[in-house]
């Protein structure tokens, strides 16, 4: 009995332990519910409503923002410097970050939103704005930006902005983005003596000097160089389309047939997998899902070429297999790029929408700007030309670009996620997959398997 | 052959030798079909980036980049995170090991009505996914005020746990029960039967659990994903997470970072394994 | 307890024995039924409702009775796919995951010295997971640099594109999924343990070889630890969601698309967590119908020694 009752209090000794140890090393901060003062009312936004209390701040109580972002590791550093700088100049406010990588990150946001326990600022992608937006998670920010503690917008690169508006109101303010250009490797057209890409080349320039840099010197039918890296089933391909003017689905949100299979989507699509199939100068894609990195071959050296956006920028200077030189994109029928976006903003169920304004305003205006732009192009013209980052050769041409950006398929339905995207990104991955499809009957299938799907969304 | 032929032409000496080259030599092949894969990411671990996806592949590493290794401890307060699930960890298994063996013994050496219900019933709740279940049970621990704390991952596990309530029925159910039987008829309650009798054989079940939960918790994501907040508490699993953001990953700090998320589990399996020996003898009893 | 003893007559005696027994059978499994009450009756009983509903997470959710249940039947030729890949994959991947584990855990329960390293590589790959582990996979099965395409190259053979082929995606996630036999290993091994020496010994004895003594002493022995690993495997191998997410998402051209990572996408991509609810349901009664068919069928060839016959 006594060996039993030992285990008994041993066991009971060891709960106390871990339940001590769970709850001592991670201490929740006492969130003392605050409101400031606030001089507006906030806007109702579908049937939520935030009701400003007016309270004066105890003495040395902080109330704490938390704020959501997909960044992680490195990408944070310059999270927690603005914080850091930010919290000197508002002692009032604690700020807590909530940082979660890649896509596991809207999951997250979602179950906590569903919980009513999202984070009061929340960092969103471009494509996820319709989404999150049409059914009442963020709060608008017009009335904020004109109210008591106002933003200039004029300070931001030109269509930066666009991306953060839902139905013509401003929901997000931008904190990064990224065009597309071409990466080339002046190694290579050194060695082969092909003159560098310029700026204002065409489809054909860009074909011919893709060409010319795709050697297969032992004759072993595997290139040892390719002309030109691509990415496989990524919204990229939406570069191509708006180059020959098409568009893959109506603006109204309501066709998708008579445009996903339109002549200018079948030549744009037509051009993008001859560079594959019939040119052969492009490296058959790694996988096709945006995962695990791509190909590797304009990282190792064996690319000429890479047709990609921003971010593995950083990275390619540091590489030694690699000397750098950026220009834009190719023109095809008209000169067009796309963007892509991250921003900020404030979720509608917060319970401090003035502190957390405030943050937002320091975060992706001018004050944040100014960490930002040691990690990427801050997307305030102000801090970027001050840092003469539009006429850095290389910075330079991603800024360039945003004059020639078009609307990317998901602004004009809020389904384009789930009926759109899915159907054509199939339809490419069936015409790489399988050299003899017709691009024109293909597309065909997938414009009314997506018509369908659409359909029957709006029918809803 | 007959017994006495093969010991003149094969003395038991010989036989026992050619065996063991043979087990050495499956060993080996075996050992060297399920490394090298693994190699290939620990070669990479202390690579540069631009050298892991190089084709044809490189296996030597040159230069040899030990700091891989150092950034991806201190570009995520690495030591931080192993803490936390090492925390997590021994709160789970001390709760498993707890409960599931007293609530096993119930499945396994009684008898009730309704017990094979029952049963079921507990090994339904593993067939219920957990994205549909994890919205309700954050709104729980919310409620609980649990949520960016380490108790959703821990309290649980005092109330046993399916997986491992039904691998120690298995192993409780296969302890002869004349073992029990005679303890019953000399008037031990079950408590006793199960502490002095079933749990001292079952030390490879209970080492079987242990190393289970070990790396459950090591490799869990969607819990910690959902549940903590602030990067400080969070686990490995989130940890090594880090080292991707949207489009790009840092691979060489990633490689690293997973060997060395990688090196507990083996040092607790290499320990833990040492339980698996061979066969206890019930004398007296033929089986 | 003997006074007890000799105040009851026999009958009452067994009787109260037995209630006895149901009594501490009960004790034994309330922690089990206070943690199901907490923490797995609410969410299952929600996610039940959830199924009946449309919902958006964002926004509270719209009764629509069983409109959800009747598209998934009738209309939706994802679900159809997903089911028809999963059900493949778990039935391929089970067996030989059964088979693999059981001549791995044969192999290192020799005793030989220093047999404690080898089990531990072979332990090892089944603990690494997530995006590591799967893309060094990936990078296995790379077309052109790739391990195996490499090998198969060196006997002259031309290796297919393995994730990127709609043929051969299954057969590679397969693989990729049988290098974590080391699961069922320790399980076998634990097994193993409780087989008893004198019992080969004795058998040696008579004259059984090798072979008799595996298929007569050890195999009905381990028959609780295969029920284990098999009905463990059907549950997990169904819900089967991290590795296909990373390699190849469900692609290509949907050859992957497993059950769990359909219902995901429906919940968290779509915003459809009412629909996701009634496909977590419908796997569940899928489940939980092999489940029971393999108990059912269980008592034939699995033998406990604890239990009376």
């Amino acid at each position: 009995m006594n060996s039993l009752r030992r285990f008994w209090s041993i066991g009971l000794l060891v709960v106390l332990v871990t339940g001590l140890l769970a709850a001592c090393a991670p201490a929740t901060p006492q969130v003392v519910e605050k409101t400031v003062e606030v001089e507006k009312v906030v806007e109702k936004v579908v049937e939520k409503v935030v009701t400003p209390t007016p309270a004066p701040p105890a003495e040395g109580a902080k109330m704490v923002i938390r704020v959501g972002t997909g960044d992680s590791g490195e990408g944070l550093n310059p999270h927690q410097e603005i914080i850091a700088n930010f919290e000197k100049e508002n002692p009032d406010i604690l700020v807590q970050l909530e940082a979660v990588a890649g896509s596991d990150y809207y999951a997250r946001l979602l179950t906590q939103i569903a919980a009513g326990d999202a984070p009061d600022i929340m960092q969103i992608g471009d494509d996820a704005v319709p989404m999150f937006v049409s059914k009442g998670a963020f709060l608008p920010l017009d009335d904020f930006i004109k109210g008591a503690d106002p933003l200039d917008l004029n300070i931001y690169l030109p269509n930066t902005l666009k991306p953060g508006m839902y139905q013509g109101k401003q929901y997000f303010l931008p904190k990064d983005f990224s065009t597309m250009a071409v990466y080339y490797n002046k190694k290579i057209f050194d060695k082969y003596n092909v003159p560098y890409p310029k700026d204002g080349w065409t489809w054909d320039d860009f074909l011919k000097t893709a060409q010319q840099l795709t050697i297969d010197e032992n004759k072993d039918g595997t290139p040892e160089i390719w002309g030109v890296q691509l990415m496989a089933n990524w919204n990229g391909y939406e570069y191509f389309t708006a180059s020959t003017g098409a568009k893959l689905i109506s603006e109204d949100g309501k066709k998708i047939v008579g445009y996903m299979d339109s002549p200018e989507t079948i030549k744009a699509v037509q051009f993008y997998v001859d560079l594959y199939n019939k040119y052969k100068v492009a490296p058959p894609p790694a996988d096709f899902n945006q995962w695990a990195g791509g190909n590797p071959e304009f990282a190792n050296g064996t690319a000429a070429m890479r047709l990609f956006g921003r971010w593995p920028q950083s990275g390619l200077l540091k590489n030694p297999n690699v000397d750098l030189g950026v220009v834009s994109v190719p023109v095809g029928d008209k000169k067009a790029n796309i963007m892509f976006w991250g921003g900020f903003g404030i979720f509608s169920g917060t319970k401090h929408p003035e502190a957390a304004w405030r943050f937002l305003k320091y975060y992706v205006g001018e004050g944040g700007s100014k960490v930002w732009i040691k990690h990427g192009i801050p997307p305030v013209a102000s801090v970027v030309k001050e840092a003469g980052m539009d006429q850095d050769p290389i910075e330079g041409v991603w800024i360039k670009a945003l004059e020639d950006v078009v609307d990317r398929a998901y602004v004009s339905s809020d389904y384009w996620g789930e009926t759109g995207a899915p159907a054509f990104g199939k339809a490419l991955e069936k015409l790489l997959i399988d050299p003899t499809a017709d691009v024109a009957t293909v597309l065909k299938e997938a414009a009314a398997e997506a018509q369908a799907a659409l359909d029957e969304k709006l029918g809803q | 052959m007959k017994p006495q032929e093969k010991d003149l032409l094969f003395p038991a000496h010989w036989r026992r030798n050619i065996w063991n080259a043979m087990i050495y030599a499956l060993l080996i092949a075996g050992s060297l079909m399920f490394l090298l894969p693994l190699f290939w990411a620990f070669t990479s671990s202390f690579k540069p980036d631009y050298q892991i996806f190089k084709i044809p592949p490189q296996w030597i590493p040159n230069p040899i980049r030990w700091q891989n290794y150092s950034e991806a401890w201190t570009y995520v307060p690495f030591g931080r995170f192993m803490l936390n699930t090492l925390i997590i960890a021994a709160g789970a298994i001390t709760g498993n090991l707890l409960s599931c063996t007293i609530i096993a013994y119930g499945f396994a050496r009684l008898r009730a009505p309704g017990k094979n219900a029952l049963f079921i019933l507990m090994l339904s709740t593993m067939m219920l996914v957990e994205p549909v279940r994890i919205i309700p049970m954050y709104i729980e621990f919310k409620t609980l005020g649990w949520i960016d704390t380490f108790l959703p991952m821990i309290v649980p596990a005092f109330f046993g746990s399916p997986f491992y309530i039904f691998l120690l029925r298995q192993f409780f159910m296969n302890i002869p029960k004349d073992l029990s039987d005679a303890a019953l008829i000399d008037g031990a309650s079950h408590l006793q039967i199960l502490w002095r009798i079933i749990l001292p054989i079952s030390k490879p079940a209970l080492a079987a659990v242990a190393i289970f939960n070990f790396q459950g918790v090591w490799n869990d994501f969607l819990y910690p994903l959902v549940f903590l907040h602030r990067h400080t508490n969070f686990t490995i699993a989130l940890g090594l997470n880090f080292f991707r953001s949207s489009y790009s990953i840092q691979w060489g700090n990633l490689m690293a970072a997973s060997m060395m998320a990688l090196l507990p589990m083996v040092v607790v399996f290499f320990f833990a394994q040492r339980y698996f020996i061979e066969g206890i003898s019930f004398s007296g009893i033929k089986g | 307890m003997t006074a007890i003893t000799q105040r009851f007559s026999p009958l009452r005696f067994r009787w109260s024995l037995q209630k006895r027994e149901a009594l501490a059978f009960y004790l034994c499994i309330l922690p089990w039924f206070i943690g199901f009450l907490l923490f797995y009756l609410g969410p299952i009983l929600a996610s039940f409702y959830f199924s009946l509903t449309k919902w958006d997470l964002l926004n509270p959710p719209q009764f629509v009775g069983l409109e959800n249940y009747e598209r998934i039947f009738t209309r939706d030729k994802y679900f159809l796919q997903a089911v028809k890949v999963t059900t493949i994959y778990t039935f391929s991947y089970v067996p030989l995951d059964l088979i693999l584990g059981l001549l791995i855990a044969l192999l290192v329960n020799q005793r030989v010295r220093g047999v404690g390293v080898f089990r531990t590589i072979f332990y090892m790959p089944s603990v690494l997971a997530g995006v590591a582990y799967v893309v060094m996979w990936m990078w296995v099965f790379n077309p052109q640099a790739g391990l195996i395409n490499g090998i198969l190259a060196y006997f002259g053979i031309q290796g297919p594109r393995w994730l990127l082929d709609p043929k051969w995606a299954l057969p590679a996630l397969i693989i990729m999924s049988l290098w974590g036999v080391g699961r069922s290993m320790v399980i076998y091994l634990a097994g193993l343990q409780d087989i008893p020496r004198e019992l080969y010994e004795s058998a040696s004895i008579d004259g059984a070889n090798t072979w008799h003594r595996f298929w007569n002493i050890t195999l009905p022995l381990l028959t609780p630890s295969i029920l284990f690993n098999l009905i463990f495997s059907i549950i997990l191998t169904f819900q089967s969601f991290t590795n296909v997410y990373i390699a190849t998402n469900g692609g290509p051209l949907d050859a992957t698309l497993f059950y769990v990572l359909y219902l995901y996408r429906k919940a968290f991509d779509h915003l459809a967590m009412g629909y996701a609810s009634a496909l977590a349901w419908i796997l569940f009664l899928i489940v939980l119908v092999c489940t029971l068919i393999i108990f059912a069928t269980s008592g034939k060839w699995v033998f406990y020694r604890g239990v009376e016959e």
